[in-house]
């Protein structure tokens, strides 16, 4: 369940996003706006990757020193999606410090907003958060986050060198990189004849009345609306062309009428279940999909679809440190430790999400036991950080228009 | 006001005088008795209600406003409450009103959809709820007590629990879909959980059944057993003493098992989550869910909820005026 509400929101959140660091956007909430407590956000420009952004990092924003021992007897507060981290990880990570007598305490959110809210309030002081790169904007913005140490992190060299550099955050000020995953489209064998992968338009097939009853859609706006206009061959996924987004929500009302879809994020439970049979799905909960297949059955009927030429949604989360943590020093080496390869492996194994790790070989996955061989395409390859498309910040006013478009859908209009 | 303005009783304080009346008679004495007690304190009893009322329902009702005609935090697109009235903001009303009316009113579907599924589920409610009610009281005797737990057994279990069992019986392969293929009814297994309106309606009866057995229990036990054996000594059929007599005696108790089972269905959600999750059969309620879900949306599914409240306050009135109508002629 927790997983499936970690999914829910990383590109509902996406699209939550406002122009942090563009100075454009903030008149075009206008009327809602002008009454708001709004924090002074202006910035100049949305982070995309042809659009690099470096958050600044202000003399006084509590970078710790270089070199400072761990707090001892202190407690590592993690704020994360829940089921998204494996507790074993943690409890390594007390093992490895255990003459600081160190504890590490996790708590979970189902959603950002509500992360945000939480943290808005104050009452707890975390140290570590897991946002969507989506969400870093904010996050600086908000003053909420702690610059990193470098020297805290030698891992980072573990991780794809993209990583090392990300064009959500130049210099990795205030993140490392946690999971990275695909969106595409998950079927059964035994249920559906056709081999979605071959066809022309594997998009179409969700819109197959054959499979009445039988469709699954993530509920998710950016994901919905997003997969719709890759089906019309629209690949900008952060469009404000409304043309664009009423076509979009024109075929999403019409695939509500055609094939009666089942709308939410239990992907990874409902194949297995053959409540769907087909159905949109993020890679890493197909990997988990395995888990849940009924006793007795194998889960060789599952099949998952990515373009194969790489030209589909592809994102990753992060890790962030935040500034009223008590134990800045242990966040710093919380984050070392979920880079290092043994410790991301072991994380993976659990909540099927893969790491962006050098040492680990994607088409070696399989013969690592990590994904099942008919998953095999559920694998993240670096390549596809240069082919694929991301669902990014969006404006406020441009926001508010894929939600109505997604709302006209849920509405059942 | 009359029995706090009475005059005090026969005895001045401080007198003890000789003992009270006891039984049937006592008690109208210590009712008037109240009258030396300090002014505040019978009414005192109300606090704990008043205090909950306001503080879990006014309160929150003016948060739900102050968010509705509120602001949006331009940087996490939270709702940001405006609490002061003048500077409130009716952007939300405005565009909640064309999303229902206006020329793209794709909300309007929902709405009467909501209206038809609730309207037919408040009326198998009470179709079924009715005979079960009226067994009860009439001929249930000394089971009453053990019917009557029964019918409040399902109570014990969550709903949530209740519909979750219900979506394992209506799959495919489930055990309805087995029964009515089974005994020939089906020619193959129907798609319950394919986002049908009836299932969904179904399941609003089978969950709210209950309050309505509860409510006609209530009112058709305190029928006057006398009127009915009346009606019968002056020659009604059996028929004509249930049509003349029982159902008009039983209005206010019908009236108030749909405001019971009706108010709450409009609200709900997870029935049409669980047991469909499709657009098509998306309820009021989901519209709420998905806009708090949404950042930037809190003022939408305020507006909702305000809205439904104004639609919803409408029939309220009504029962409200029917039961102090119903109250006056009986006490004439």
């Amino acid at each position: 369940m927790a997983r499936m509400s970690r999914r829910a929101f990383l590109s509902r959140s996406a699209a939550t996003a406002l122009a942090v660091s563009g100075g454009v956007l903030l008149s075009a909430c206008g009327n809602r706006d002008e009454t708001g407590a709004a924090p002074g956000a202006a910035g100049p420009q949305l982070a995309s990757p042809d659009n690099p952004v470096t958050w600044p990092v202000p003399a006084d924003a509590g970078r710790i020193a270089d070199g400072l021992e761990p707090e001892q007897g202190g407690t590592l507060r993690i704020y994360n999606w829940a089921e998204y981290l494996y507790k074993k990880v943690a409890q390594d990570f007390e093992k490895k410090y255990k003459k600081y007598d160190v504890k590490v305490q996790i708590s979970t959110y189902g959603n950002m907003d509500e992360a945000v809210a939480k943290l808005r309030g104050g009452q707890v002081a975390f140290d570590l958060l897991f946002p969507t790169y989506d969400y870093l904007g904010k996050l600086v913005q908000g003053n909420f986050l702690r610059p990193l140490n470098h020297s805290y992190i030698p891992n980072i060299e573990q991780v794809w060198p993209a990583f090392q550099n990300p064009w959500y955050d130049q210099g990795w000020n205030y993140s490392v990189p946690y999971t990275i995953y695909t969106t595409g489209i998950a079927w059964r064998v035994d249920k559906v004849k056709d081999d979605i992968a071959a066809m022309a338009n594997p998009y179409e097939a969700l819109w197959d009345t054959r499979y009445r009853g039988k469709v699954g859609i993530l509920d998710d706006y950016r994901e919905g609306i997003g997969m719709t206009l890759l089906k019309n061959g629209i690949t900008d996924l952060n469009t404000g062309n409304q043309d664009h987004l009423n076509l979009a929500r024109d075929q999403l009302v019409e695939l509500a009428k055609a094939v009666r879809p089942r709308v939410n994020t239990n992907d990874y439970i409902d194949l297995p279940e053959s409540k769907t049979w087909i159905t949109q799905a993020w890679s890493g909960d197909m990997v988990n999909a395995q888990y849940y297949m009924p006793k007795g059955q194998s889960a060789d009927v599952m099949r998952y679809w990515f373009p194969s030429d790489g030209k589909g949604p592809v994102n990753s989360d992060l890790i962030v440190l935040l500034r009223t943590g008590k134990s800045p020093v242990l966040g710093h080496l919380f984050m070392n430790h979920l880079l290092d390869y043994d410790v991301a492996v072991e994380n993976m194994s659990w909540n099927g999400y893969q790491p962006p790790q050098n040492k680990l070989n994607p088409s070696e996955l399989v013969s690592q036991e990590l994904l099942p061989k008919n998953l095999e395409t559920a694998t993240v390859l670096p390549s596809y950080f240069d082919t694929g498309y991301r669902y990014l910040e969006l404006p406020g006013e441009v926001d508010d228009r894929w939600h109505a478009a997604w709302q006209e859908f849920k509405a059942g209009a | 006001m009359a029995t706090r303005a009475a005059p005090p009783t026969d005895r001045p304080p401080g007198d003890a005088g000789p003992p009270l009346p006891h039984g049937r008679g006592a008690r109208r004495v210590y009712a008037r008795a109240g009258a030396w007690r300090p002014r505040w304190f019978w009414p005192a009893f109300a606090a704990p209600g008043m205090a909950w009322l306001v503080v879990l329902f006014l309160l929150p009702f003016y948060v739900v406003l102050a968010i509705a005609f509120g602001a949006v935090d331009p940087l996490f697109r939270t709702p940001v409450p405006v609490w002061n009235p003048v500077q409130w903001n009716p952007f939300q009303f405005q565009l909640l009103f064309d999303r229902v009316f206006g020329p793209d009113g794709f909300l309007g579907p929902a709405f009467v959809r909501t209206f038809i599924f609730v309207a037919a589920a408040s009326a198998l409610c009470l179709l079924l709820a009715y005979p079960v009610a009226y067994y009860v009281t009439r001929y249930a005797g000394r089971r009453k007590g053990l019917l009557l737990v029964a019918l409040l057994a399902p109570f014990w279990i969550s709903y949530m629990m209740r519909m979750l069992a219900w979506v394992n019986l209506l799959e495919s392969d489930g055990m309805v879909n087995r029964l009515l293929v089974g005994v020939g009814l089906l020619g193959e297994p129907f798609p319950w959980l394919a986002g049908q309106p009836v299932t969904v309606t179904l399941g609003l009866v089978y969950g709210y059944i209950p309050y309505m057995v509860l409510a006609l229990y209530a009112g058709l036990d305190r029928v006057d057993q006398r009127l009915l054996e009346a009606a019968r000594d002056l020659g009604a059929s059996r028929r004509r003493t249930f049509l003349l007599v029982t159902l008009p005696l039983s209005r206010q108790a019908i009236l108030a098992g749909l405001v019971v089972t009706a108010l709450p269905m409009f609200g709900d959600y997870f029935t049409n989550d669980l047991l469909s999750g499709s657009p098509r059969t998306s309820m009021v309620g989901n519209l709420v869910n998905d806009a708090i879900a949404s950042p930037g949306q809190g003022g939408q599914a305020a507006a909702l909820v305000l809205v439904m409240i104004a639609l919803l306050a409408a029939p309220m009135l009504g029962y409200i005026r029917s039961t102090g109508q119903a109250s006056r002629e009986a006490g004439r």
